[in-house]
């Protein structure tokens, strides 16, 4: 019988503990996309920071490929994870008015102290915190150091002396050698730095959710692309489509620094490196300007956000598990620089000796230059969609600049129109 | 009895709930969500024939990638059918090694639909492949395949038309049941090898070809995953099949109803066209024990 009062004791004194830790510990989900590196990574600092808080945190990771499908199958169902890795341009798609994920900001625990206004306000929609920057990239320009000097001519430093030196280029290195690439999005992409360039506005006029360029400057920023396929820099359409949509980094004149530049994410640089034959050298340059320039024009972005889901039972202890990942130690080791040069400051000061020096230059480019805040519309499906089409029309003959400019806006503000 | 009525349906069950579950109540959803304006995040909302009314007279891209589904499917088809009955026939004679052949020729087939060949495709007929190499050799200049809109459709084709190896194999399956006795008498009359061919293989073989062409026809419609990896659908959307239409309004831009509705249009086509099939083969068709003469 006392045997029995004890056991009973004890059992009810072990039930509490369990009850008790139960209520504090939580489970926890998080998804991501990302390679082998970024899943070990991730894995890895959420065992750290769910042991440090006291949870447990269950990882749900894939490549990037069917990632979207996956996201919006479960959102559709209100079954995603707690925590989310969500691509920056896909925040209008699950969240025009700001409800989409839970609001960052009436959550405790986080240190919004870490990120600056321009990447808090990217991350928001409708003036709602939907996601934090995991870090920030932008387009930036690799040249093949060794292809221009076999050719005797500097890097250039605008785009006046970018065709002075396609022309020498060709002319010591023969027709068959181009200085530049630009195939479906690097097209879009650098259309619209021509036009940013010049006006100093981004695609999308916040203010009035339309286009805020005119067809006339958009016009000429068509036209610019057109000149780059007329002086031999890039290859035309026809002769990219050819090759059966192969990307830059895989195609054999690549490797032989036969094309000898490109306009790229800072952080992709090794993924353009690496296939470079030996002895070639591929180098990140500041950014190229146009005559009466008024800004750099940098395409520059958060490359990724963290949010967590709307639908969350356990929204405090996600919002600690995200907080430790991007600013407490234990987080910012684990995570590395496993998705990029982190926006975080804190992140940002305790990786300052990591990563490879030539994205670090290319980072610090991006960083450094100036441009209007990119709309994520930019890269919205639809409008990239109605772009490339266009652009495609124009290379084949079938537009003009003016018209391909007039289509362009048309369809682009049509799409616009589904967000007011 | 009635254990043994009851064994039947447990038996059954699985094939039941699975064409329930993965075929029935898909079909009929995506026939109401054509009705529908539908992004997967927020509910459906009922608009009537709005979307077949878009499709019908105002989205350009529809017509253009109907256009270029109905000529990939009118030229593939025949080739195809073609191409296989006349290996099939060759490889119905007795030749030394014909069993490697047989195996050789069907081979494709089974590594036809993959990614990996799609990709080896790209490959073969880029503008310094394999393909303008060998003509290079015959002195004939290179071909733009994928870059010129009027061959992208056509190098596509082509490798459908290569994986021919299960139609061939029915072809010579049927080809290997026809009665010798037939061609002994049509060689007694002093028929030649083409008239045999035309006046006694072919009609026998109407039946398979039929089957064939059903076959053949729906799947062509449904071709995926060649254009998807070697063109995209371009250039200038000459590539553009009905079914990576389908996927980019679903997938990539979430317009679910609008992509169930042009699922159902392309439905009522492959629909249509198989009926006239069947209406057509009253008349060309033979079956054994057929009156006609």
């Amino acid at each position: 019988m006392k045997f029995n009062h004890l056991s009973a004791a004890l059992f009810g004194t072990a039930l509490t503990a369990l009850t008790l830790s139960a209520a504090e510990a939580e489970e926890l989900r998080m998804s991501w996309w990302g390679g082998e590196s970024r899943h070990i990574a991730t894995q890895k600092g959420l065992e750290l920071c769910g042991a440090k808080h006291g949870h447990v945190v269950k990882g749900e990771f894939t490549g990037f490929d069917g990632y979207l499908e996956k996201l919006t199958t479960q959102m559709a169902g209100s079954t995603e994870a707690d925590i989310m890795q969500v691509n920056w341009p896909w925040l209008p798609l699950f969240s025009r008015d700001g409800t989409g994920f839970a609001d960052l900001r009436s959550l405790p625990g986080i240190d919004l102290g870490q990120w600056s206004e321009a990447d808090l306000a990217s991350g928001s929609m409708n003036g709602v915190l939907q996601g934090l920057s995991v870090s920030t990239t932008g387009r930036a320009f690799f040249f093949n150091v060794t292809t221009f000097e076999k050719a005797g001519v500097a890097i250039p430093t605008s785009w006046a002396e970018f065709f002075e030196a396609t022309r020498a280029v060709k002319e010591k290195l023969g027709a068959d050698t181009y200085t530049f690439n630009a195939v479906k999005e690097t097209a879009q992409l650098l259309v619209t730095l021509a036009v940013v360039q010049k006006t100093g506005k981004d695609m999308v006029d916040p203010a009035s959710n339309r286009v805020a360029w005119t067809v006339e400057e958009l016009a000429e920023g068509i036209g610019f692309l057109g000149k780059l396929v007329e002086t031999g820099a890039i290859r035309s359409q026809k002769e990219e489509a050819s090759d059966g949509n192969v990307n830059l980094f895989e195609k054999p004149a690549w490797a032989a620094g036969k094309i000898a530049g490109s306009y790229e994410w800072d952080s992709t640089y090794a993924k353009y490196a690496d296939p470079l034959q030996d002895g070639q050298v591929l180098k990140p340059v500041p950014m190229l300007k146009i005559d009466g320039a008024v800004t750099d024009g940098v395409y520059r972005k958060p490359s990724m956000v963290f949010a967590i889901s709307a639908n969350s039972k356990h929204p405090e202890a996600a919002a600690q598990i995200l907080n430790c990942l991007l600013n407490e130690p234990e987080g910012i080791a684990a995570l590395g620089t496993s998705r990029g040069l982190p926006a975080s400051k804190a992140a940002a000061a305790q990786l300052a000796n990591e990563g490879e020096p030539e994205v670090r230059a290319a980072n610090a480019i991006v960083m450094a230059s100036s441009g209007p805040t990119v709309s994520p519309f930019n890269e919205h499906p639809e409008i990239r969609g109605i772009f490339i089409d266009t652009l495609e029309e124009f290379a084949y003959g079938q537009l003009d600049a003016q018209a391909a400019a007039e289509q362009i806006v048309d369809g682009v503000n049509d799409v616009l129109s589904n967000f007011d | 009895m009635k254990g043994n009525r009851a064994l039947g349906l447990a038996y059954l069950a699985p094939y039941i709930i699975g064409l329930l579950v993965f075929t029935a109540v898909p079909f009929l959803a995506s026939l109401y969500l054509s009705f529908t304006k539908y992004d997967l995040l927020s509910a459906p909302k009922w608009i009537g024939f709005d979307n077949f009314e878009k499709l019908f007279t105002r989205d350009r891209t529809f017509w253009k990638s109907l256009n270029v589904t109905l000529l990939y499917v009118f030229i593939t088809v025949p080739l195809k059918l073609a191409f296989a009955l006349f290996i099939a026939a060759i490889l119905n004679y007795k030749l030394r090694f014909i069993k490697f052949f047989r195996t050789a020729f069907y081979v494709p087939s089974i590594l036809g639909g993959s990614i990996a060949i799609a990709v080896l495709w790209r490959y073969m007929f880029a503008t310094e492949g394999l393909v303008n190499m060998a003509l290079a050799t015959l002195g004939i200049s290179p071909v733009d395949w994928f870059g010129d809109p009027g061959n992208a459709l056509f190098t596509i084709t082509l490798l459908r038309c290569w994986q021919f190896g299960s139609a061939m194999v029915i072809f010579l399956a049927a080809l290997q049941s026809i009665d010798k006795s037939l061609y002994e008498a049509a060689a007694i009359d002093g028929a030649g090898r083409i008239r045999t061919f035309v006046f006694i293989t072919l009609p026998l073989l109407t039946p398979v070809i039929f089957f064939n062409l059903i076959m053949q026809m729906v799947q062509a419609f449904q071709e995926f995953n060649g254009p998807y990896i070697i063109t995209q659908g371009g250039p200038l959307k000459s590539t553009y099949l009905l079914p990576l239409y389908i996927y980019d309004e679903a997938f990539k831009k979430f317009h679910m109803g609008y992509a169930s509705a042009i699922a159902w249009v392309l439905f009522v086509i492959i629909m249509a066209l198989t009926l006239i099939a069947f209406w057509s083969s009253k008349k060309w068709v033979y079956y054994a024990g057929d009156k006609r003469s």
